[in-house]
């Protein structure tokens, strides 16, 4: 029972932080970024090589990995996303696909499609730590939830009070009245995707650390993207509860049911949203007419 | 885009022909000629290209009719043609190999599957509705691969090639007709469709379908209608692709495939059923570009690079489309025919007011 | 009002697309402290030429294909809309006016104002009292009357030398768009602010301006001060709705068709 409690909380807490890349984008450049999975993958592949690059210095590599996750959304807004700032939704989200296809494209290039595990470069392990009531998580588990939580809090406190973070909220809804208060709102765009990446990456370099790491996490990715919608595409606080739904019928189709299943299950989920609530637990109504 | 006045037909005939120019007219007669020639001199490798071409060219209309035509924006392209194959796979498994009965079975499955597909669309539109499809879309995966895993043959199925009153239907040559005249019958009827009331109505839909309800048009009928003519369509050429494979595999229908289609009518150009055929050719010609490419620039390269660049060059040029040129291919013949229309004038002068 | 205009737009075309021209040869001037009026039917060009001055025509697929346009003398023809905001030329738009999922408050700080000092927030909800009230509503829940506030009130917080007023009176009751128009007046008499009022509401907009222009099908027709403007028959009888003329210019006297063989 703990143990289901832990490994959900876990998941979840995975889950939030590529939802809050989902909806940062969201609600900068009004698309779903499907490749929010690659950048998850990318973190951990930049983990991997700063690792070999200075091996046995997590504090170098760690940051260093972090950092070159927020750049990468930087760049992937300028390159990819601000050319497509007049064009149609789907359009967007389709040049979303292929930035995915190119990351993953640009991995096995560099990388090869082997499993590669970062930790043993980076002079640092993963021993399990036993909790109250017979679970048992490993430290990077705790890390894990850790990270969602600290990234949670920061992103409130910036959005909600701290003048950059009114005039991206400002700049989300409408760019082009943003733009008219002199607000420069492609500068406003790269930040919020460069938040998103960094939380794409973060949460890959966590991953990466605790599972393995191979071009085939995006996968995650496209499980998330459930969890965004369940909680909202444009709100940050519906992430949340969206996250431990999700990851707790996940869990619990793996122990009860059918492994395949729980594959399936977060588009179930999403597909139950979609019919009976289509902008999610916390989503602005309004938002649906938008598209 | 309209450029105006000046060009009036003058019969009854005239506006209903499909091909009205003298120049339009001179160019439809050789391509068909070409197309029913192309045997005589063309090698086996590019038949078996132009084969692949026009049944892409098959689904890609289908689903230029529902995403281009209706505005059902659709990522779940791929979940109809596997609906389409392992329909068949389905009923060769149980002893059912007769074309007719298959292809009847097929329109069957597409047609419901449509319709679960399609009803999310009256609540949902634009992106909402794109990843309410990309969710269908892995559920139908789940369903075949399910199926799949409990026929024991994990690999896939193998499916004989139809024979119907003792003429069997195999070999490139035979083949290559086959699917050129299906991708004829389709682009046919998408042209008509186009220019009917349904489509019409599809077009007000796309356009503003709050609009369009207020005007008449039963929305949620035709938006429905969408759906299943474009997975109807689409699951039999599922079946068109089981019979000439001949091998059936969940792994063929992925989300890659959906985004190839996605693709074609992008790049193609997307809301006209030339852009469709255009796109098609395009997204299934350029693999093989690029490993004539890859050949020539750097031969002998590892396979294990050739196929991230071959990805990533779709990529690419995918993007690049997407970025530079929405309107696709039809979009950038349509640049160069204003430019001839418009010569010498780089724009058109406002008239002075009289 | 003499010396050089704060704003003045010199043969300035708009092409739409690459092929199709919206304003053709629009020259005009804005001088220091002048309300100035920019009058026209719709489809005439007026909200193209803004859009041309604020720097917005890039989303049309839209250029500025020759003119020039300059603000404080300085060439501000291709600038991005940011940019030209942050100098001092700043937009009230017709439509989407007011972050609508921001509260009032939070509306007024949406925002990087200009260099110059020209009121603060108090001075705005002085001038502003119903917004005042309701500084914690979310802007979407706003009437029409109190968003057209919002927007100007935001509007001023950039700090603006030159306020461009798109439609002030869209939309809006005749009681509430003559307090909006004497408002507008009060703040360029207390303020020194200098305003280019784009209106379809000819009678509204001439009883504050001081001069005005008339744009028809992309051109300017006619021009000068309010009194020349006022006194003018075509205007009068078409844009103000008084006045009378027998020999009216009917649509079937202007040919428009000529017959051309297609090609492609």
């Amino acid at each position: 029972m703990v143990q289901t409690l832990a490994t959900t909380l876990v998941v979840a807490s995975l889950y939030a932080l590529l939802g809050a890349g989902y909806v940062l984008v969201y609600r900068a450049s009004r698309v779903l970024n499907l490749a929010q999975g690659d950048l998850l993958t990318l973190g951990g592949y930049f983990l991997f090589a700063a690792a070999a690059a200075f091996p046995g210095a997590p504090a170098v590599s760690l940051p260093l990995a972090a950092a070159l996750s927020a750049l990468t959304g930087v760049l992937v807004y300028l390159v990819l996303m601000r050319p497509m700032a007049g064009h149609p939704v789907f359009a967007a989200v389709l040049v979303t696909v292929t930035l995915g296809i190119l990351l993953r494209a640009a991995i096995v290039f560099v990388f090869t499609d082997r499993t590669r595990h970062p930790l043993q470069n980076l002079a640092l392990t993963n021993p399990p730590r036993p909790l109250p009531g017979g679970a048992v998580v490993s430290t990077f588990d705790l890390v894990m939830i850790a990270t969602a939580t600290l990234l949670f809090v920061a992103l409130f406190l910036f959005l909600r009070l701290s003048p950059l973070g009114i005039q991206m909220r400002a700049a989300g809804e409408r760019s082009l009245l943003a733009s008219q208060r002199g607000i420069n709102f492609h500068g406003v765009f790269a930040l919020a995707w460069a938040l998103a990446a960094f939380a794409g990456g973060l949460a890959g370099i966590v991953y990466s650390s605790n599972v393995r790491l191979e071009p085939s996490l995006d996968v995650l990715g496209l499980r998330a993207f459930a969890v965004a919608l369940v909680g909202g595409l444009d709100s940050l606080a519906g992430v949340i509860p969206a996250a431990i739904l999700v990851a707790a019928i996940e869990v619990l189709s793996i122990r009860y049911g059918n492994p395949l299943l729980s594959d399936v299950s977060p588009f179930l989920c999403l597909l139950v949203m979609l019919l009976i609530r289509p902008w999610g637990l916390f989503g602005t109504k309004e938002e649906l007419e938008r598209v | 885009m309209g450029l105006g006045g000046g060009y009036f037909k003058t019969s009854h005939a005239a506006d209903l022909s499909l091909v009205d120019t003298h120049l339009r007219k001179t160019a439809l007669a050789i391509l068909v000629i070409v197309l029913l020639t192309l045997p005589r001199f063309a090698s086996g490798f590019v038949l078996d290209l132009a084969s692949q071409a026009a049944l892409a060219a098959v689904g890609a209309l289908a689903l230029n009719v529902l995403t281009g035509l209706a505005g059902q924006i659709s990522l779940g392209h791929a979940g109809f043609l596997a609906a389409g194959a392992f329909t068949t796979a389905a009923l060769v498994e149980r002893g059912v190999v007769s074309p007719p009965v298959t292809l009847a079975a097929t329109a069957i499955v597409g047609g419901v599957l449509g319709l679960a597909v399609g009803i999310p669309s009256l609540r949902l539109r634009g992106l909402y509705l794109a990843l309410g499809t990309l969710a269908m879309h892995h559920v139908v995966l789940y369903v075949a691969g399910e199926m799949q895993a409990r026929a024991g043959g994990n690999t896939g199925f193998t499916i004989p090639p139809p024979r119907l009153a003792g003429f069997v239907l195999k070999g490139t040559v035979a083949w290559y007709y086959a699917l050129v005249a299906a991708a004829a019958v389709v682009l046919l009827l998408s042209v008509n469709l186009q220019r009917s009331r349904a489509g019409r109505a599809f077009m007000a839909i796309r356009d503003r379908d709050l609009a369009a309800a207020s005007v008449g048009i039963d929305v949620a009928r035709y938006k429905l209608a969408a759906f299943v003519w474009s997975s109807v369509i689409t699951a039999l050429a599922g079946t068109l692709f089981a019979w000439q494979r001949g091998f059936v595999s969940v792994e063929a229908f992925g989300f890659f495939v959906a985004v190839e289609y996605i693709a074609m009518i992008i790049i193609g150009g997307m809301g006209t059923a030339l852009g469709a055929v255009l796109g098609a050719a395009f997204v299934t010609l350029l693999p093989y570009g690029i490993d004539a490419a890859v050949a020539t620039l750097s031969p002998g390269a590892a396979e294990y690079y050739v196929f991230p660049a071959k990805f990533g060059a779709f990529g690419l040029l995918m993007a690049l489309f997407l970025i530079f040129e929405p309107l696709g291919l039809v979009g950038i013949w349509r640049r160069v025919r204003n430019w001839f229309f418009l010569w010498p004038f780089r724009h058109r002068p406002l008239r002075a007011s009289s | 009002m003499g010396g050089a205009p704060l704003l003045e737009l010199d043969n300035v075309e708009v092409v739409y697309h690459h092929v199709a021209t919206a304003v053709q040869g629009v020259s005009l001037r804005v001088p220091e402290r002048a309300i100035v009026a920019l009058l026209g039917t719709n489809g005439a060009g007026k909200t193209t030429t803004l859009r041309a001055i604020s720097g917005f025509l890039g989303g049309d697929d839209a250029r500025v294909a020759s003119g020039r346009i300059t603000f404080r003398g300085e060439d501000i023809t291709d600038r991005r809309p940011h940019e030209v905001a942050r100098r001092g030329l700043v937009l009230v738009p017709e439509r989407d006016k007011v972050f609508e999922t921001l509260t009032v408050q939070e509306n007024l700080s949406a925002l990087v104002p200009g260099p110059r000092a020209l009121v603060t927030r108090a001075q705005v909800f002085d001038y502003f009292p119903a917004l005042a009230e309701r500084r914690r509503q979310l802007a979407g829940y706003l009437s029409g009357g109190e968003r057209q506030m919002l927007a100007l009130a935001s509007a001023l917080l950039c700090q603006p030398s030159l306020l461009l007023v798109d439609e002030l009176s869209l939309g809006l009751g005749p009681v509430i768009v003559e307090t909006l128009m004497t408002l507008v007046r009060r703040l360029r008499d207390e303020l020194g602010l200098t305003v280019l009022l784009v209106e379809q509401n000819a009678a509204a907009a001439l009883a504050i301006a001081d001069a005005g222009y008339v744009i028809e099908q992309g051109r300017i027709v006619y021009d000068g001060s309010v009194e020349r403007l006022l006194a003018h028959e075509d205007i009068r009888e078409f844009y103000l709705g008084v006045g009378h003329r027998a020999d009216r210019k009917r649509y079937t006297d202007v040919k428009q068709y000529r017959r051309r063989r297609r090609w492609f």
